[in-house]
């Protein structure tokens, strides 16, 4: 299991564009992915799980990653969480 | 009989438009988030009234504080996202008044979000409203019935599993 820890910066928090990219990020990978949030866990790859999380800027989010292609998938989030988060 | 039997053998959801105006395919909505399907497929309303009202019988799945936009879980299991104008988020708020919100049971036609689309125009946005099904991959049958002029009580979007 890998796990990612990311603060969001963008002053709009996780609403639809960067939710809708995540899951297209995420899609490819085997690996179980899970987002966590301060307000709750979602599936990454559900992208009405991760828009109820309303996660906000200066929110913590851990992301963990488990399967396979673990190492190739977190190593693509932690730079979408970067670029877009 | 028999033909009437075929053709109504597969249940087939039926969702309304959410605003009365032009119902657009979504390729026409000016960001790719939407127009690429990113979101899941869907139609685009180009509105001619703010009021945003329930496509079907659902239950609030979640009414985004900045009432831009709001998830919808239909009581057949397809997940609704409306989301009223684009970049709309960045408006924090103003233009909305929120009419309903998480967790509630609403009916077909029950108004939702009232948006003032004059106030979003001169915000410099555009008010074309996306309605996508985020769960389209469960939906092989996905019927949309857009390039024309509709009100809330109009089907926009059939689906069938």
């Amino acid at each position: 299991m890998v796990e990612i820890k990311h603060v969001i910066n963008d002053p709009l928090g996780m609403h639809a564009r960067p939710a809708g990219m995540l899951v297209k990020a995420v899609a490819g990978y085997a690996s179980k992915i899970t987002v966590t949030a301060p307000t709750g866990t979602a599936d990454a790859k559900r992208l009405m799980a991760l828009m109820r999380l309303a996660a906000k800027q200066g929110m913590e989010l851990t992301v963990t990653i488990e399967g396979a292609d673990e190492a190739k998938a977190a190593e693509e989030l932690k730079a979408f969480l970067a670029a877009n988060l | 009989m028999g033909f009437f039997k075929k053709l109504f053998s597969k249940p087939v959801d039926s969702y309304c438009a959410p605003m009365a105006g032009k119902a657009v395919e979504l390729t026409e909505v000016p960001d790719p988030t939407f127009a690429e399907g990113m979101l899941g497929k869907g139609i685009a309303i180009q509105p001619v009234d703010g009021k945003v009202y329930a496509p079907c019988d659902a239950t609030v799945d979640m009414m985004f504080t900045t009432g831009h936009a709001v998830s919808l879980v239909s009581d057949a299991g397809a997940e609704i996202l409306i989301h009223v104008g684009l970049e709309t988020v960045s408006l924090e708020g103003k233009p909305f008044t929120v009419h309903a919100a998480n967790g509630d049971k609403v009916k077909k036609g029950q108004l939702l979000i009232e948006a003032d689309l004059e106030a979003i125009k001169e915000a410099g946005l555009p008010i074309i409203t996306p309605m996508v099904i985020c769960n389209t991959d469960d939906y092989p049958t996905f019927n949309t019935i857009t390039g024309k002029d509709v009100t809330n009580a109009d089907v926009v979007i059939e689906l069938a599993k």
